[in-house]
């Protein structure tokens, strides 16, 4: 008994010993380190891979774009004209159907190794026959090697979007000969994900240092980065909440805040940078369209009411500065977009009015919505009880469902949401990405809109898909967003900014809407 | 946070569940600790079986699909990838074969690859379970130093005015919501006064010592990286003892009642007539006495406080267990978050055996009953 | 003339819980008239900070948080004590059930409520919550499923203590009918002890429930469930205001039902005092 005692005894000691050990450590460790050459990035992750062949999402992007090289780029935000990266010069031919570029001489990867023609073929092959989450960029394009510097892509169809779709990091040229090694293969058996997961087989300004998927991913610059030094040697970006995103940069913990939604870069310190561009993203409601879904929303004029009903001023309010409306599906920065006095108006006395018309007395609806997504720091949950308040002056009774993600999702995917609030980015900054809305396509099924549900939008998706030039393609683009405005079961309401705070330390920070920021245009003040 | 400590602890000397429950069936009074303890390992063998069983089902009733959680809006659309994704994932088999195969991989020590990560689930767990460890841990020396020094000075100012304010001190440690309290003392101490650092285990300047324990104060130290060291402390102690004032609170009003019981008992008042010094008595019988159960408290609430870490850390972006089984559940990650729940659900069997043996082979009562 | 009270309930704290407590039973059912504003009402100026017209301030759609708050207390109070009600019938029969008729149906029951102790409680109410898909019912049966082991554990504890009592042995042999013995001669030595641990639980079902609602699996939107709007002060950090009224709405009432728990545990008789203590970890 006594010896027991005795060790129970010991352990406590030892506790207090422990504890007055921690308790002493404090006040050392306030001062933040920063190195001199460091950026510390602070944003919320959303990233599932490194493999710039299965990367598809935000965070995922952000890194290959500062790893990975990809064939052409984009020159700072502007997305409307691509621009040669790996490549030297772009040609697509004149029917649409083949791009051929020649590529620069002088590139090398990480490991020094020159990037040839051979790198390219195999990481573009790979990525279309992966049949990885970015696959669909590359389907039905076939990859070529003429000469040691020349690459054809071949579309079945006419595809003028393709040089809009190259410079996705998605497509960055991996080191061939390295990936091959540790498993990559131009097919589904491709085992090199998790090789490409701690070291970086490209020839981009940074390699990876360490990468975690939940909490952060350190970066070095290259040593044998062929072009101009990037202005930082380590690059740590952090997952941390936007709460936690503001307060670290207030005070100095992180050089740049990527998430800040409008409400929180209100009144931040004049020492800091405040950068508000609307973003790509379009958050938009989709009324469902088969009636064996719901016979409220499937009624043409209920989403007239809806459409009428919404107060988009209201939304642009909790969106915060620099979001603004969207008047079509096709967000402001693309070719095609419609312009601002386009978009719809509220009218409440007019959405009254249609929901009388529709025979429909007392609508109850249920909008389902993602709970815990945000888009650019705006969380959907006050949006979505915004639109419901918005309705009940209408008329219609809104019953909110959130769900997880993965419930929400996959309900979306169905075409199983009454009403649905979502959000679209541009896969490429190209409007042919926006055809996906169209009836029978895949984000108008999701709405329940099946093909030859809306004729007369259909044929114009199929003008626009095939107009070549950028004059004919604006026009076309416009009638397909007016019509579907008109007709359509989606609304598009805004386009929330993209809110980056950056230290006075931080220069050349430009708000992309593929990767968000280039790393590469950072420099240090 | 769990129902049953609460409740329970409170002010509670006495048995643990187990303990109590352990029929008297046991007549065989040959080496009964090795029947005891084998009894027990059956059950928690069963235990564990039932926690993957459980897991599996419920993971597999909510509605949604976890393809959904990790392809994009556009491969989503395509029935051939999501098909393959499926197939890369074990999801495209009938679900009791899915659960035999669970099975059959954990019998081999295989917890699986996790959807979200793309990792086996043990590599992430090797990594987020040292963190919360080391939260969790911290807290509970916290809760134990303070826990135990309040209860004594309660209990031997027992009815005064310093009784009573531990006492109200006491009940308001355990009525502060967790979560609420995480943000405030993370807007007043980091956001407002500014006097402690950030979110996450190490400011992000410096680089993580080598993983040797996992505990990033512990690996620093054994590194020597001393700048390294005090920042993981320093970083550890606001959500420590934002985590611990509920275990504090729990520890006073046990130990507080422990000691209370034995101040009453015959060989204190003996030793108080024999004119011994208070300070003899309260250290050599009082405290030697009570020190046992209150351990065995501690113990139960260390797994508490575990699942209490769910909420602390998606405040302190700490990458601890609590995180990922939030991350997990959510994206229907089956193997993480069986992985998870085996792994909490092991630590606290680990701790109930503990508490068990620490009961049986100190009142052997219990044992032979 | 009026009674007087036990002389355990006339201490301070039993007073302040039981005053506390008692104002927010009022404020639950008088919210409609104490509120000053609709709780749902978005006319109000966003994240206005507290004063005159809105003393907590607004959240981030205009609304009045006191009014939330005030409102709030008819969401949250009902519910916890359903749950605890709900726990303690369930847990109590399935307790008394395995106290009573010990052998496999003992050893059934008991080793499920171990296998409910052995999970992480807000991970398994967690997982069950999202699997019921996040609604305030399903996060009240999300709870039941972690808390009723408690209570069985406390009253099979108390069952097989006055089991083998001679005057539940008699009536047994007088030829009461099982439930009868059960309802008559055991329920009675058992419901004291249990009612004392209720309200000491009501405190940890609520933080329990509004953990849950905080992580977004209970309440839903735009109800002004405590938790969640806890929760969606987490995002505009700055207006203090939005979290720290909700949680200091939490905190008052589980310190409320705290204290009162405290003083009527106090105030047991010293041998169901030692079987609660006893038989509830």
């Amino acid at each position: 008994m006594a010896t027991r005692s005795q060790t129970a005894a010991l352990l406590v000691v030892g506790a207090l010993a422990l504890a007055a050990c921690s308790a002493g450590g404090v006040k050392s460790s306030a001062a933040p380190q920063s190195g001199a050459k460091t950026l510390v990035i602070d944003t919320s992750f959303d990233l599932k891979t490194a493999d710039p062949g299965r990367t598809y999402e935000p965070t995922g992007l952000f890194v290959g774009k500062a790893v990975y090289e990809t064939l052409l780029t984009f020159d700072g935000a502007d997305v409307t004209k691509p621009v040669p990266a790996l490549a030297e010069s772009y040609t697509l031919s004149d029917d649409g159907k083949v791009l051929t570029l020649k590529l620069k001489q002088g590139a090398t990867f990480a490991d020094g190794s020159p990037v040839t023609a051979d790198d390219v073929v195999f990481t573009l092959t790979r990525v279309r026959d992966m049949k990885g989450t970015p696959s669909f960029l590359l389907d039905g394009v076939e990859v070529a090697k003429t000469d040691a510097s020349t690459i054809t892509l071949t579309s079945k169809a006419p595809n003028p979007a393709l040089p809009y779709i190259l410079p996705n990091p998605a497509l960055g040229v991996l080191n061939s000969k390295v990936a091959k090694e540790h498993g990559a293969t131009t097919d589904a058996g491709d085992k090199a994900e998790q090789y490409l997961n701690s070291a970086s087989a490209g020839s981009g300004p940074y390699t990876i240092e360490s990468f975690n998927l939940t909490s952060q991913v350190v970066l070095k610059a290259n040593p044998k980065y062929y072009g101009s030094k990037p202005a930082y040697d380590r690059v740590v970006i952090r997952n941390v909440e936007a709460a936690t995103q503001k307060l670290n940069i207030q005070r100095g913990d992180s050089q740049v805040a990527l998430n800040l939604s409008g409400d929180q870069v209100v009144g931040m310190p004049a020492t800091l940078q405040v950068k508000k561009t609307a973003s790509a993203n379009v958050i938009f409601l989709l009324a469902n369209q088969d009636s064996s879904v719901s016979k409220t929303t499937a009624n043409a004029k209920f989403v007239e009411a809806l459409r009428k009903g919404v107060d988009y001023s209201g939304l642009l309010e909790l969106a915060g500065e620099g979001s603004t409306q969207a008047p079509g599906i096709i967000p402001s920065q693309l070719l095609g977009a419609l312009p601002a006095d386009q978009a719809a108006k509220r009218d409440v006395e007019g959405a009254k009015a249609a929901l009388a018309a529709s025979g429909v007395s007392n609508p109850t609806v249920k909008l389902e919505y993602p709970s815990e997504l945000t888009v650019n720091g705006l969380s959907f949950q006050p949006l979505a009880e915004r639109v419901q308040a918005n309705l009940k002056e209408v008329g219609i009774t809104v019953d909110l469902a959130p769900a997880p993600v993965t419930t929400a999702l996959d309900n979306y995917r169905n075409g199983k949401e009454e009403l649905g609030l979502w959000y679209w980015g541009p896969d490429f900054p190209d409007p042919s990405d926006y055809l996906a809305f169209l009836p029978g396509k895949l984000v108008g099924l999701r709405a329940g809109w099946k093909e030859g549900a809306a004729k007369d939008i259909s044929a114009a998706g199929d003008k626009a898909a095939t107009a070549i030039g950028d004059d004919a393609r604006k026009a076309a683009y416009a009638e397909v967003q007016q019509k579907l405005n008109k007709g359509g079961p989606f609304i598009p309401l805004i386009q929330p900014s993209q809110n980056i705070v950056t230290a006075s330390s931080v220069a050349g920070l430009e708000y992309h809407p593929v990767w968000t920021v280039d790393l590469a245009d950072l420099s240090a003040k | 946070m769990t129902v049953s400590g609460d409740v329970s602890g409170a002010d509670t000397p006495g048995p643990p569940p187990a303990a109590a429950q352990r029929g008297g069936r046991a007549r065989v009074r040959r080496h009964p600790l090795a029947r005891f303890l084998l009894r027990r390992v059956l059950i928690a063998i069963l235990l564990a079986w039932g926690i993957t069983l459980v897991t599996f089902v419920l993971t597999n009733l909510v509605p949604g699909d976890p393809a959904a959680a990790n392809l994009g809006q556009r491969a989503l659309g395509d029935p051939a990838i999501v098909a393959q994704w499926r197939q890369e994932h074990g999801l495209d088999k009938p679900l009791p074969q899915q659960y035999l195969i669970h099975l059959g991989g954990l019998l081999h020590g295989d917890l699986g690859t996790s959807q979200q990560s793309h990792r086996p689930v043990s590599q992430d767990l090797a990594e987020t379970v040292p963190a919360t460890l080391e939260l969790a841990g911290a807290a509970i020396v916290v809760s134990l130093v303070l826990g135990v020094a309040f209860g004594v000075v309660a209990a031997l100012r027992r009815d005064r005015l310093t009784d009573h304010a531990l006492r109200v001190l006491s009940l308001i440690g355990i009525s502060v919501p967790t979560f609420w309290l995480a943000l405030v003392a993370f807007y007043v101490f980091f956001y407002r006064l500014q006097i402690t650092p950030g979110s996450g285990r190490i400011d992000p300047g410096l680089t993580a010592p080598p993983p040797v324990t996992g505990l990033a104060t512990v690996d620093s130290a054994l590194a020597g990286q001393w700048d390294v060291f005090a920042s993981a402390v320093g970083h550890l102690l606001t959500p420590a003892l934002v985590l611990a004032l509920y275990t504090i609170g729990l520890l006073t009003r046990f130990t507080r009642s422990a000691v209370l019981e034995v101040l009453g008992q015959d060989y204190v008042r003996a030793a108080r007539a024999k004119g011994l010094p208070g300070r003899v008595i309260l250290f050599r019988y009082v405290l030697r006495s009570a020190l046992v159960p209150i351990i065995t408290v501690a113990g139960l609430a260390f797994g508490s406080l575990l699942s209490g870490t769910v909420l602390v850390e998606a405040i302190f972006a700490w990458p601890g267990v609590g995180q990922y089984a939030y991350k997990s559940a959510t994206t229907l990650d089956l193997p993480a978050v069986m992985g998870v729940g085996l792994v909490v659900g092991g630590v606290y069997l680990v701790i109930n055996l503990i508490v068990d043996v620490l009961y049986g082979v100190i009142d052997p009562r219990v044992r032979l009953q | 003339m009026t009674r007087r009270l036990p002389e355990a309930w006339r201490q301070p704290l039993a007073i302040v819980g039981g005053v506390v407590a008692l104002a927010w039973l009022v404020i639950a059912l008088a919210a409609p008239w104490l509120a000053p504003h609709d709780p749902l009402a978005q006319d109000l100026p966003r994240l206005a900070a507290p004063g005159p017209g809105h003393w907590f301030g607004t959240d981030q759609l205009g609304r009045d948080i006191l009014s939330r708050v005030l409102y709030g207390a008819r969401v949250s109070i009902p519910l916890t004590l359903m749950l605890v009600a709900l726990s303690v019938l369930v847990g109590g029969l399935l307790g008394a059930c395995a106290g009573y008729f010990g052998r496999w149906v003992d050893e059934t029951i008991m080793r499920v409520a171990d296998l409910v102790f052995a999970f992480p409680t807000v991970i398994l109410a967690m997982v069950v919550a999202a699997a019921l898909g996040a609604s305030l019912t399903n996060a009240v049966l999300a709870v039941l499923v972690v808390a009723w082991p408690a209570y069985a554990r406390v009253t099979r504890g108390l069952v097989l203590g006055v089991r083998e009592r001679e005057f539940v042995l008699s009536g047994r042999l007088l030829g009461f009918s099982v439930w009868r013995s059960l309802r008559v001669d055991v329920l009675p030595n058992v419901t004291g002890p249990v009612l004392v641990l209720a309200t000491l639980d009501i405190g940890t079902a609520l933080l329990l429930l509004s953990g849950l609602s905080f992580l977004g699996l209970g309440a839903k939107p735009p109800s002004p469930e405590w938790g969640a709007m806890v929760a969606g002060g987490v995002e505009v950090f700055d207006s203090w205001w939005v979290a720290t009224f909700p949680g200091l709405a939490i905190l008052t009432v589980v310190l409320a039902f705290n204290f009162l728990g405290d003083t009527l545990r106090d105030a047991l008789d010293p041998r169901t005092a030692r079987a609660i203590k006893e038989r509830a970890l």
